[in-house]
């Protein structure tokens, strides 16, 4: 401590143990949060259409479109330490004559905290009105409730064989996944730990693809002129 | 001439303090850090605000480095008293 560098590096150094144990301590105050997350989603309308995986393939597959709705309240997962949640939406199914089960996601939305709003990947009129929104609060708790209709999925889901039409007990599950500033991510949860709560609800009934979308022939005009 | 401005050039650069002062220095700087650590969780808690914790704790770091790193006079108040020149051991 004789000179100035030598100064310089011993607080430099306790600083970063100040701070490693702040954020280990912010990062335990999550673990003492309660979590209570609930939803209900349903399937509103599904087709099963062909189409091609990119434009110079020449294996033809077949797409399911599910369209859902989807009532949420994810927002006893925004504390202070959250930075980002994660909500999406997976159609799953059983693979016939296995124990598999096929697993695909139709649909996703990222939702900052008001601390996290600059990172959004959004254009600066949407980011000035994302930001005033938040109206100068630090948490904004009912950015985690959604309220979707009938809302048109993100991602057109097949299975690797290339055929899922008339798949048999799809079901629709909401997941989510915290991302915090300090600590551990964590993911929607099968039973309660702790202070967390499983998902109320979040898995929609069992229903099943059509068959492949067909176009209907329109009765040709006769062009015979007798 | 050189060697007198080079001095006064090692001086500052290296910020020598005496011992005592050097003791001091690092007892404000522990305490200066844990409080501002202290603070900035407590008050960060408190508002439930992540960003207001991290202001609190960078500011009680700044202020620390301000306080404890430059060779402040009060720190160079028990200057080691070092006794005059041939007055130890003598041959016998």
């Amino acid at each position: 401590m004789h000179n100035t560098l030598n100064r310089l590096q011993s607080v430099f150094g306790f600083f970063t143990t100040v701070a490693g144990v702040l954020a280990c301590f912010i990062a335990a105050t999550d673990l003492y949060t309660a979590r209570s997350p609930s939803g209900v989603i349903k399937p509103t309308n599904t087709q099963v259409v062909k189409g091609r995986p990119h434009y110079y393939s020449t294996k033809k597959e077949e797409y399911a479109i599910i369209k859902f709705s989807l009532d949420a309240d994810l927002s006893s997962l925004f504390t202070w330490n959250t930075k980002q949640v994660f909500v999406y939406v997976t159609a799953e199914w059983p693979e016939p004559g296995t124990n598999a089960t096929n697993e695909a996601v139709i649909w996703d939305s990222i939702i900052t905290s008001p601390s996290a709003d600059h990172l959004s990947n959004i254009g600066p009129h949407s980011m000035k009105k994302l930001k005033e929104s938040a109206k100068g609060r630090s948490i904004v708790p009912e950015r985690g409730i959604l309220f979707l209709k009938s809302q048109k999925p993100k991602y057109q889901i097949t299975h690797p064989s290339g055929k899922i039409a008339n798949a048999e007990d799809v079901t629709l599950k909401v997941h989510y996944s915290v991302q915090p500033w300090v600590g551990l991510m964590s993911w929607d949860t099968e039973s309660d730990y702790g202070f967390w709560s499983a998902f109320s609800g979040g898995v929609s009934d069992k229903f099943s693809l059509p068959a492949v979308k067909t176009k209907d022939e329109k009765p040709k005009k006769s062009r015979d002129t007798h | 001439m050189a060697e007198e401005i080079l001095d006064k050039v090692r001086d500052v650069v290296d910020g020598e303090i005496d011992f005592d002062g050097q003791r001091r220095s690092e007892v404000i700087a522990t305490l200066l850090l844990a409080v501002s650590g202290l603070l900035s969780f407590n008050i960060g808690y408190a508002k439930q605000d992540i960003v207001l914790a991290v202001y609190i704790g960078l500011a009680g770091t700044l202020l620390t480095f301000l306080i404890a790193v430059p060779p402040w006079p009060f720190f160079k108040r028990n200057p080691v008293k070092w006794l005059p020149a041939g007055s130890g051991m003598t041959r016998t």
